[in-house]
């Protein structure tokens, strides 16, 4: 018997917030992918390193919009077997895009396909009859990849040129058009810029640990609730072109809002 | 809820595992990075696309990997050893000096804004590459050599490893 505290609306509902996520994700730099596919039609690079079918522009620009075309299928459906149909082709997608010469290194693509990894798993369980368990490990889901994406940004800077604060200055500090490092360019000497530059990379990397660390051992809202503060902050004071990688992160991220208490009669009888 | 009003007991939830199994994976080769050379030298091949195997590559790209690194790079007009200052400026448009990128140095290359930047008039184009990572470093060279308007060869023209 389905569970009675759980409607199928507030599941349907979770899902169809993680699809927005990916969606706002993919169609957040879409004036630049637009330009860059006319671009890659151009200018080729012909890389013994990659397959030809992935050096191909074709390949890229119908993987991308057959992504999009779906995901709005999925957000619209209510039907099971067209949602799992639906995560499927979108995961197989952002596969190609992952990989694809022009769009592997664009972290978009990391976070989005991790968001879809999450959504097939739970296209396949949005239906149980126990939805408050299902909510949990969605839920639980969610904390560990949103640690995970953390961890992996934390170790690859647990290095000297990032203590030091080299590579953010250089890349951020020096000469980025964006209206915080404007404003510190505007307002500090040189030399006090370069000790920002350092504490701002020290504060990048001790947030990405402990986060990384401890975000999946939280309860589901609070980690929810930072997961959202983090990804937003890290946007807002560094790029406004990461929430392209931001906002499949804050999709899984808000999962853990949609978790319900089990009433404690039913604690009682599970004991 | 069962008839009792106890949830209902779970079936066993493979795929359940499975993604768990995938997360726990990728966290274990993440934290060996840091102190297992060849991990952290895997992922520095990976960002210059000099994995042994593309498909070595591909297995890790779901990695979370954003900002890892201190990853440079350098365009130049002419080829390693061959002084820049010789040749007359002309209206290539590269960078003079090193600057540091996020990840995957190569995307100077490849993604959308290097190839404009670097590759629009059709003119051969040399990079050096070098990532550093807690005293291991990589080097690499790519000459991309045109061979027809808007066409680009790709020749890796060195690889090299530094590990303590």
């Amino acid at each position: 018997m389905i569970d009675p505290l759980v409607s199928r609306g507030r599941m349907v509902a979770v899902h169809c917030v993680v699809q927005l996520g990916i969606l706002l994700t993919l169609t957040w730099k879409w004036t630049y992918f637009k330009w860059s596919d006319n671009l890659h039609e151009k200018i080729t690079l012909a890389d013994p390193f990659f397959p030809d079918w992935l050096e191909s522009a074709d390949v890229v620009r119908y993987a991308y919009l057959i992504s999009l075309a779906v995901i709005v299928v999925n957000i619209v459906s209510w039907e099971k077997y067209l949602t799992r149909l639906c995560n499927y082709v979108t995961l197989a997608c952002l596969s190609v895009l992952l990989i694809h010469q022009a769009s592997y290194n664009d972290a978009t693509f990391t976070t989005a396909w991790w968001a879809c990894v999450w959504s097939v798993w739970y296209g396949h369980h949005m239906d149980d009859p126990d939805r408050i368990a299902t909510l949990d490990r969605g839920a639980f889901l969610s904390r560990a990849m949103m640690s995970m994406v953390l961890l992996g940004g934390a170790v690859g800077k647990w290095t000297p040129e990032y203590w030091n604060g080299d590579v953010l200055y250089d890349i951020y500090f020096r000469d980025r058009n964006f209206w915080m490092f404007n404003y510190l360019r505007n307002t500090f000497e040189p030399d006090q810029l370069r000790v920002i530059a350092t504490w701002y990379s020290r504060k990048v990397v001790a947030i990405e640990t402990i986060c990384g660390f401890g975000l999946w051992l939280l309860p589901s809202r609070l980690a929810a609730l930072i997961g959202l503060l983090v990804f937003t902050s890290i946007a807002i004071f560094s790029n406004i072109y990461l929430f392209s990688v931001m906002f499949a992160l804050m999709g899984i991220a808000a999962v853990g809002l949609f978790v319900v208490k089990r009433p404690t009669h039913q604690l009682d009888l599970e004991a | 809820m069962s008839v009792n009003g106890a949830p209902p007991k779970r079936p066993r939830d493979l795929s359940y595992r499975v993604v768990c199994g995938m997360i726990i994976a990728v966290v274990v080769w993440m934290l060996l990075m840091p102190f297992v050379p060849s991990v952290a030298m895997s992922t520095m091949r990976r960002f210059h696309l000099a994995s042994d195997s593309f498909v070595l590559w591909c297995v890790q790209q779901p990695v979370p990997s954003m900002y890892n690194f201190a990853n440079q790079f350098h365009a130049r007009k002419t080829p390693l050893g061959f002084p820049e200052t010789i040749l007359s400026l002309d209206d290539q448009e590269v960078g003079d000096d090193w600057r540091y990128i996020n990840h995957f140095p190569t995307r100077r290359l490849t993604f959308a804004d290097g190839r404009y930047d670097l590759l629009r008039y059709s003119k051969n184009q040399w990079l050096e590459f070098k990532t550093t990572y807690r005293g291991q470093e990589l080097n690499s060279l790519i000459h991309a050599k045109p061979v027809g308007p808007g066409e680009y060869e790709v020749i890796r023209k060195e690889i090299a490893e530094d590990s303590p």
